[in-house]
């Protein structure tokens, strides 16, 4: 995969497939690293199946309840000299709290590190393809966090308004755009009076 | 062979070509930017289908003649931009990396 951004769809995927109410993409931007997470209250997988979701071949040999996502994202992460974290607690064991929680770490300022392309049209085809799930997402970059949480949304425009309305996605677009902005003309201005 | 005789013969897109009479002498492939950064010889037709602004600084560390760009892959504006700038030379063809190989070996590279 060419960008993260893609790797994030890829992941956040599995976590509507393992049944999730609720999935947060997190990504941390540092000096020289960029942490992703991804965190989800779905089914959970057992330790067994935890150990072998990172093997490409366990996963396409077997009816391939996850697909490819995992090892791209490992291998995205450590060819960068990062890695991934991953933890589930099974809804079996524990019916109450249960999910799975993804971590990669990239060194941003490696050559092999890919760009992160388009997030915000990840977030809109996440939205689009699953409106009856959740979504929180955030960004913490130099300057202000960019953030979206479809539980707020839902709360302003009460339960008949479907997340994947046209004006809906519209005006996530355009609001996860402006924040993108506002930070940029922010850093800008910031550069300049440095200068 | 020079890359504008290349993309002629090669019927290749020219994204940009600031430095279009240089000369090429020899191929190489390869997509993981660390790898090839080590192993591109001066000179070379480089061809991959990364397409990120690191292409760009590869290229000129490696000091290859050109970036091919195979299987329809563009890259974005500001790419092309930066290779513009930096004295890059970035061409892009709809052929797979081997058959792109082929036709500059019978070519003469």
């Amino acid at each position: 995969m060419k960008e993260l951004s893609l790797n994030i769809l890829d992941i956040a995927e599995n976590s509507v497939k393992a049944g999730a109410a609720l999935v947060q993409i997190l990504l941390t931007q540092r000096q020289d690293t960029l942490t992703i997470t991804i965190a989800d209250n779905g089914c959970g997988m057992t330790p067994e199946v935890l150990r072998s979701v990172t093997d490409p071949f366990y996963t396409t040999r077997t009816t391939r309840k996850v697909g490819l996502g995992l090892p791209l994202l490992k291998l995205a992460a450590e060819q960068t000299g990062g890695s991934v974290r991953l933890t589930s607690r099974p809804a079996g064991e524990d019916p109450e709290n249960h999910g799975t929680e993804v971590t990669a770490l990239f060194h941003t300022n490696h050559i092999d590190c890919p760009p992160m392309g388009d997030v915000s049209a990840t977030l809109m085809t996440l939205i689009q393809g699953h409106p009856e799930t959740d979504f929180l997402y955030r960004h913490e970059r130099p300057g202000k966090p960019v953030e979206l949480d479809t539980r707020r949304l839902r709360e302003v425009l009460g339960s008949d308004v479907p997340l994947n309305s046209f004006e809906v996605l519209q005006w996530i677009e355009e609001y996860l755009r402006e924040q993108y902005q506002t930070d940029q003309t922010n850093q800008e201005n910031r550069e300049e009076t440095e200068t | 062979m020079t890359i504008n005789q290349m993309a002629e013969a090669l019927g290749l897109r020219v994204l940009t070509a600031p430095e279009g009479e240089r000369e090429c002498t020899g191929v190489y492939i390869g997509d993981l930017l660390s790898w090839v950064m080590g192993r591109a010889q001066c000179g070379d037709v480089w061809i991959t289908i990364m397409s990120n602004i690191n292409v760009a600084a590869v290229a000129s560390l490696a000091d290859v003649a050109c970036v091919l760009l195979a299987e329809g892959v563009v890259p974005e504006e500001d790419v092309i931009r930066t290779a513009e700038q930096k004295g890059i030379n970035l061409l892009c063809a709809q052929q797979p990396a081997y058959e792109l190989a082929v036709r500059l070996h019978e070519l003469g590279l």
